[in-house]
């Protein structure tokens, strides 16, 4: 039973307002359903650290890509000096499409700057799901308890208030949302 | 002289595509990680423009930006709110506390130089 208790504690669930007349089954349902919405906080952890680590790298590769693509465009530019003018036509043709290969790929790169912005809106919405999750959980803690209260008289008038309030609790906090996009498109802009 | 841009968010990929953005424009770029670094940042130096995160950890943009008008040197400087937000009330909650404008992310390079360019250049 303590230990049963001390598993609540660590999840911040206010389990311990429980009537001592509450069987160690009940007891035992609502540690479950903590451990489920335990299991699913820690499932939106692992893609939120997923998602940063991917970030992390494609952010280190952006910036190598980027440098590189400098340097190459340095070089061509530096080549197409040294082979004009006695540098042969197909030289400098072929220094030309260089060009265009690099300057294209620096667009490209600058395209990536706006999709590699991903990973805040997800970390966001992740955050934002979590905490409807801990909402729904405390809801139902509550809904748990105050059946065993009434034991024997638990109407389903009373499950059907519980579950009501659970819901427009999620849907006040869903108002919150921090992240509407639904892509990757530039955000608008507003000067005051 | 190359104008100091101070960029805030608690994304570390956020402030990296800022500051690449920004540096390779010719600005030089401060980064704070959320609004009470920020506000520690904007005492120490000199800047010419705040770009800032809204939702943050410890100080939220929101409150950076009140605290920033409250100060001599950042009464007039422009500070510019980059969010996922764009609900009318928090935006109209940032105008009245002095925000300069609001640009909703992911942010275009281009058109975030444009717009900083607009107000500092």
């Amino acid at each position: 039973m303590a230990e049963i208790h001390s598993d609540n504690d660590k999840t911040g669930n206010q389990c311990s307002n429980q009537s001592p007349t509450v069987s160690l089954n009940e007891v035992l349902c609502s540690v479950e359903a903590d451990e489920y919405f335990m299991n699913i906080k820690m499932g939106l952890g692992q893609i939120d650290r997923l998602v940063s680590d991917a970030v992390n790298n494609l952010v280190i590769n952006f910036k190598y890509i980027s440098k590189l693509t400098k340097t190459h465009h340095e070089m061509v530019l530096a080549i197409e000096k040294m082979a004009a003018p006695e540098g042969s036509r197909p030289i400098i043709e072929l220094l030309e499409k260089q060009m265009v290969i690099a300057d294209k790929i620096e667009q490209e790169l600058e395209m990536a700057i706006t999709s590699l912005q991903f990973g805040d809106l997800v970390t966001q919405l992740l955050a934002h799901t979590a905490r409807q999750i801990e909402i729904l959980n405390m809801e139902l803690q509550r809904i748990d308890r105050q059946s065993s209260w009434k034991t024997g008289a638990t109407t389903l008038e009373a499950i059907h208030e519980g579950l009501s309030h659970a819901a427009k609790m999620a849907k006040t906090k869903n108002k919150e949302k921090p992240v509407v996009q639904q892509g990757m498109q530039m955000g608008d802009v507003e000067l005051f | 002289m190359a104008k100091t841009i101070l960029a805030v968010d608690d994304s570390a990929s956020i402030r990296q595509m800022v500051s690449f953005t920004l540096k390779g424009a010719g600005y030089e770029v401060i980064e704070a990680v959320d609004g009470q670094d920020a506000l520690d940042k904007a005492n120490i130096h000199k800047v010419n423009l705040v770009l800032t995160d809204i939702n943050m950890p410890r100080m939220d943009g929101l409150k950076l930006l009140e605290l920033l008008r409250k100060l001599s040197d950042y009464k007039t400087i422009p500070i510019l709110m980059l969010t996922t937000e764009s609900g009318d009330e928090i935006k109209a909650k940032s105008r009245a506390a002095g925000a300069t404008g609001w640009l909703v992310k992911p942010f275009d390079p281009k058109r975030l130089l444009e717009v900083i360019n607009k107000v500092i250049g």
